[in-house]
């Protein structure tokens, strides 16, 4: 039977085991202290393996290595966006230089190519940083999954950003080929053949990949394309009452309170102030005596 | 298995086949009871962590993805643990009886050599299939607990489970082929390689097309047949999509995996027979 008392020496033991964990603690923090900082322009920023290779060494694990791979873009691109303004826009990151997301969203979808969410990232996020890219690699999802519609929604999304409107019909034609493909994917094709720069068809993209995304960023980022689009509509009609405000008067409004019937008759959503409200509920700007109007900094309408 | 516990089961005769299977059995429960006091169930402990940590924190690493991000990690580790457990198990089971020499007092009863390998081998498959069961149930909890509620995902993965365990099978058997004339650090070395190479077997089939010389080919096309196929077992990645494997690939990864279970465990007896213990 062993002694369960303590004794002296296991009492010497145990302190010294309480010693050199502050120890260790204390030299960490010294060390995380006074570790030069990195050399941001020597720093290497890429991949050691690529898709392929870490594919093949994955044993097995391939779909836990992809989900690794997607957690890190999303971990990259938060890092880069963690210190930029709130109103940053995720389809708007191109002067980031987010030189690893690319290889990152291949890699994650070169190892599970069923994994769906990448694939929407890709769409949004990479046509900004690199637009051949991006169509790369939905083009590689559809011929791993060529019975998914949304992924030639994807693809009419990226070439719809690129203007390339023929193409986004195109992508958005053979899409709605598909068994199980929404009817509105043959409505898109059309629109994009009569109108794809129409602010109408962007309200429609937009609607739709609100509706099918399943990433919240991506979700609140076309839901504030849309708040845009709606304040651009709004920000059109507010000037054409200030054109006939200064028809009128022979002077732009100096403030919204002179414009008060105007707003009321036209039935617009004023604060207290007398200000317009925008489509997230914050007061529009007046420039005055230029009959122009701006969004408010505080709003989560984004500027462009 | 010492001879206390050896003579606490059934050794009924020597010839008949009833006998054959119970002293099979008595040797698989003491196996499994050993693994047991080897404190290796404890493996579900770290299970449970990590599970539990993911249900609750990858929610917001995933984007969204937390379902199927659990069951690839869940089953992974599934994977994993249960390769650890097959090698350094698998591996000891006959060295230890060697080395305690308790082997001595096991063979001085009418016990045979292909009954003590395949009871060994059956007492860690029982160990497996706990370990297997209690995670897969692990995983299945998780995924409900993600969704507030029912979830398809938590049935859906089972036949992939299936598939894990019948890897686990084959890896075990390999790893007591290897202990059966080798020493357990080799055996284990060599049991990681053919789990290795068992992912790897679509490059060697690719290796053996396109070689030049027909040696070459013939060499890379044995060894793809003659290795374990352990990507015929992989279906983890499909389980995370909610997809469920056909009955037929199902039926053909059973059968393949019992034919090389049963080459494996004859060929460890064939050399586990002529071992001298001396």
């Amino acid at each position: 039977m062993t002694e369960s008392k303590l004794t002296r020496r296991d009492g010497a033991l145990l302190l010294t085991v309480l010693i050199g964990l502050i120890g260790v603690y204390s030299l960490s923090r010294w060390i995380d202290a006074h570790r030069p900082a990195a050399n941001r322009s020597i720093e290497q920023e890429e991949l050691y393996l690529n898709a392929a290779t870490v594919k093949r060494l994955s044993l097995g694990f391939n779909g836990l290595a992809a989900d690794w791979y997607w957690m890190r873009s999303l971990q990259y691109v938060g890092g880069k966006i963690i210190n930029l303004p709130d109103n940053v826009q995720l389809d708007h990151l191109g002067q980031l230089n987010l030189k690893l997301v690319a290889p990152l969203l291949d890699a994650a979808t070169t190892l599970d190519p069923q994994f769906m969410e990448p694939y929407q990232y890709a769409a949004v996020v990479l046509p900004d940083v690199d637009a051949g890219e991006a169509t790369r690699i939905i083009q590689k999802g559809i011929a791993a999954n060529p019975l998914q519609w949304l992924l030639y929604h994807h693809l009419g999304f990226i070439y719809w950003q690129q203007q390339d409107f023929k193409a986004a019909g195109e992508a958005y034609e053979q899409g709605a080929n598909l068994v199980g493909a929404p009817q509105w994917m043959k409505a898109m094709r059309a629109r994009m053949a009569s109108e794809g720069g129409s602010r109408d068809t962007a309200r429609e993209v937009y609607r739709r990949l609100c509706e099918e995304a399943s990433d919240s960023q991506i979700k609140n980022m076309a839901r504030k394309r849309l708040l845009l689009l709606d304040s651009l509509d709004m920000q059109d009609g507010l000037r054409k009452l200030m054109a006939a405000y200064q028809s009128k008067t022979g002077h732009c409004p100096g403030s919204w309170r002179e414009m008060g019937s105007l707003l009321n008759a036209s039935r617009v959503q004023v604060d207290p102030s007398g200000s317009p409200l925008d489509p997230a509920g914050t007061p529009y700007l007046l420039v005055p005596d230029k009959c122009e109007v701006n969004i408010n900094e505080r709003s989560e309408v984004p500027y462009k | 298995m010492d001879t206390t516990q050896a003579a606490k089961f059934p050794i009924r005769s020597e010839t008949t086949r009833r006998g054959l299977i119970w002293r099979t059995i008595a040797i698989a429960r003491n196996a499994f009871r050993e693994a047991v006091r080897d404190r290796v169930l404890y493996n579900l402990v770290l299970f449970v962590l990590l599970l539990t940590g993911a249900a609750i924190f990858i929610g917001e690493l995933s984007g969204g993805q937390e379902r199927k991000i659990i069951v690839d990690l869940g089953l992974s580790a599934m994977l994993l643990i249960g390769v650890f457990i097959a090698i350094f198990v698998g591996v000891g089971l006959v060295y230890k009886e060697i080395e305690r020499r308790t082997i001595y007092t096991i063979f001085a009863k009418p016990v045979t050599r292909g009954e003590f390998i395949v009871g060994k081998y059956l007492g860690l498959c029982l160990t497996l299939l706990v370990n297997v069961v209690v995670m897969g149930t692990g995983v299945s909890l998780a995924l409900i607990y993600v969704r507030r509620g029912w979830d398809p995902l938590s049935l859906s993965i089972w036949p992939a489970i299936l598939l894990i365990y019948l890897e686990l099978m084959i890896l075990t058997g390999v790893a007591l082929l290897f202990s059966s004339f080798s020493s357990p650090a080799l055996s284990a070395l060599l049991t990681f390689f053919i789990f290795i190479i068992g992912h790897f077997s679509a490059d060697l089939k690719g290796l053996a097309t396109s070689m030049g010389s027909t040696s070459a080919r013939w060499l890379f096309g044995g060894l793809y047949y003659l290795l374990p196929n352990l990507t015929n077992l992989s279906y983890i990645t499909p389980a995370g999509h909610g997809q469920v494997p056909h009955v037929s690939h199902v039926a053909a990864a059973i059968l393949y995996s019992l034919i090389y279970i049963v080459v494996i465990l004859s060929l460890a007896t064939l050399i586990f027979s002529r071992r001298n213990f001396k």
